[in-house]
């Protein structure tokens, strides 16, 4: 359960973000739909704790980030917009490393790395360098890391991006398994398909503000539009498309 | 479950360890620097023992011509080798090769003839300066002068004037400075070398997991996992200030070995540092080694890039050079303050080691406080500073 109200984030003179408010309850898929540089990141990123919030409040299961972050953060898989690989290291070392600093180990992190693997269908790559990896090999390896430590809360930004369709299939799979065990998943897209096929809640953010949130019906009959991608354009704004 | 710092540290070595060439060179560079410094000082003891060990060998055409002078030579411990008339070229030729003679002394055709009739006879002494023959070559003029003022004084006194009113003054030549001295000063300054793995041995290692860590933007994921700022800052400084470890100690330990198995008493001089004293060394620079690493961890995790936070630390290279070069240009003599300052401290440690000195238990605290505060000082800033949002935002 992630609670988000009235947050607000200043860099110098651009307001990254003027207030957002959501909630994201457990057991369910939510899509954070915006325009480039409507605020998702630096939104995502707040919700971890790596930035500092001016204004508002954020509690993820009950505890704020900002107080008690390592709390937070091991209760969250992360995916960044940037996937994080280290060359050097073959998959398998690179779950490891991330699983030990989540406070796993031994026999149980390797059971762990082959079921995430399985889930995945990676294991062609586990034992390879990630060094020279497609952009789909690399966005696999990096959900690998964010689903490890089983996290009750997902913050996915763009999860499916360069994903052939086996991935993309196998992705909604697992999002729909984690769905099922009460997880809260938030993912950040683009694609308005996966998310009429996969959320239950929508929040549209522009320029930094909340602007609706609901499910893709609710959307869709608020704005009176049949459509769920014209119903987004239309509750963004010609100014928010311009931005 | 191993705290995040350990996790941290093992994951940068290995991936560090994987970049082959890399660690290949490091370990060329630091293990290059004592066979190089044993091989230079063996050529110095080779060289000042040469002329006692071989003696002199002389070419001498024409040396039937003067067998008083040839006698005085032999005593001198200079073997002539009587030698066939030569031209020009063909004492060039002699003197080409190598090691064979310190020089060739011609006697002219009318030497005999000259000598007798109290004319000055010519002698010609032909030598190689390229060859570095030159002590070897005055101890021959030395004989020729000594002979030369033994001749005119016996005829002197064969006319009655006395042999003194040719010496108005006598010059009694004394050397203190022997080749002991002269060596430990040379040995001295290359002991001071020895403490530079310590900050180049990290160094790549210290920028790849900042700043280069920084620019791949896998920071940003390592920032978000239930790990404290404190905790990535101290495991990458500890896998950087363990390579400078790693080096720092196999330098020292070969440069012991090396000067260990020099014949340095040839050249009146002793390596008197035993496995204990070494290990003492070692021991008071570990805190340099962490001090270095903590040094280029906290000024390139400031950079953006890789190659801004190369340039930035191959300035802060020079800088522990700085200490030694001002003590040795202003010639300070040791005093305790040296202790205090790293570097200088383990420098002059060694140094005074080297010769002997009982230091005491002092410096070696003093060395071994002066580097490991700052060190944790600089950790401790590094880790606070790490918590600050603009290593989170982008590039």
């Amino acid at each position: 359960m992630i609670e988000v109200n009235d947050v607000r984030k200043q860099f110098g003179d651009v307001q990254a973000l003027g207030g957002v408010s959501f909630s994201a309850r457990d057991g369910q898929i939510t899509a954070l739909l915006g325009p480039n540089g409507a605020g998702k990141t630096t939104l995502l990123r707040t919700l971890v704790g790596l930035l500092k919030r001016d204004h508002g409040t954020i509690s993820v299961d009950g505890v704020d980030p900002e107080r008690d972050p390592l709390t937070v953060r091991r209760n969250i898989g992360f995916l960044t917009d940037q996937f994080g690989l280290y060359e050097r290291l073959s998959t398998r070392e690179y779950l490891t490393y991330f699983g030990e600093l989540n406070g796993m180990g031994g026999a149980a992190l390797k059971t762990r790395i082959d079921e995430v693997s399985e889930l995945l269908s990676m294991d062609d790559i586990l034992e390879r360098r990630t060094k020279g990896f497609s952009q789909g090999q690399r966005i696999k390896v990096a959900l690998a890391r964010t689903l490890l430590h089983r996290p009750r809360n997902l913050l996915l930004d763009e999860p499916s991006r360069g994903l052939d369709v086996m991935s993309t299939r196998a992705l909604r799979r697992a999002l729909t398994a984690l769905r099922a065990d009460g997880c809260c998943v938030i993912m950040a897209t683009h694609v308005m398909q996966e998310v009429t096929a996969l959320c239950d809640d929508v929040i549209v953010i522009a320029k930094g503000h909340t602007v609706a949130q609901g499910t893709p019906f609710e959307l869709c009959r608020r704005t009176g539009i049949e459509n769920l991608e014209d119903a987004f354009v239309s509750l963004v704004g010609e100014e928010g498309i311009a931005a | 479950m191993k705290p995040a710092f350990v996790t941290i540290c093992l994951k940068e070595l290995r991936e560090t360890l994987r970049e082959k060439r890399t660690v290949g060179l490091l370990l060329l560079f630091t293990l290059m620097y004592p066979v190089m410094f044993g091989i230079l000082i063996t050529q110095i003891i080779d060289r000042s023992t040469r002329s006692e060990r071989e003696g002199i060998e002389l070419a001498v055409i024409g040396a039937a011509k003067a067998p008083t002078l040839m006698a005085q030579l032999k005593q001198k411990n200079i073997t002539v080798i009587d030698t066939a008339p030569l031209d020009e070229a063909g004492i060039a030729a002699l003197l080409e090769k190598k090691d064979k003679v310190a020089g060739v002394l011609r006697l002219s055709e009318k030497f005999g003839a000259n000598y007798a009739a109290m004319r000055p006879a010519r002698i010609e002494l032909w030598f190689n300066s390229a060859a570095e023959s030159g002590p070897q070559r005055r101890e021959v003029e030395d004989v020729l002068e000594a002979y030369g003022t033994n001749v005119a004084s016996a005829r002197l006194l064969a006319h009655g004037v006395s042999p003194a009113a040719l010496a108005p003054i006598q010059v009694q030549r004394y050397d203190t400075g022997t080749n002991a001295s002269r060596s430990a000063g040379f040995i001295g300054s290359m002991l001071s070398m020895l403490f530079f793995p310590a900050f180049f041995c990290g160094m790549s290692a210290a920028i790849d997991s900042t700043a280069g860590e920084r620019e791949r933007r896998s920071l940003e994921v390592l920032m978000a996992q239930p790990a404290r700022a404190w905790e990535i800052i101290t495991g990458k400084w500890l896998m950087a200030a363990s390579l400078a470890i790693i080096g720092l100690t196999l330098e020292l330990i070969l440069a012991h070995m090396v000067l260990s198995w020099l014949p340095l008493e040839e050249i009146g001089m002793t390596w008197s540092l035993n496995w204990f004293d070494i290990g003492m060394v070692c021991i008071v620079a570990l805190p340099l080694a962490l001090l270095a690493a903590a040094l280029q961890i906290a000024l390139a995790m400031n950079a953006k890039s890789f190659k801004e936070a190369q340039s930035l630390l191959s300035i802060v290279l020079l800088l522990p050079m700085l200490p030694g070069v001002v003590v040795s240009m202003m010639d300070l003599k040791t005093a305790l303050w040296m202790y205090a300052v790293p570097m200088l401290s383990n420098q002059t440690l060694l140094r005074e080691m080297s010769k002997g000195v009982d230091v005491g238990v002092l410096p070696f605290l003093l060395t071994f406080l002066s580097a490991a505060l700052p060190a944790l000082a600089i950790v401790a800033f590094a880790g606070w500073r790490m918590k600050s949002e603009r290593y989170v935002l982008a590039v």
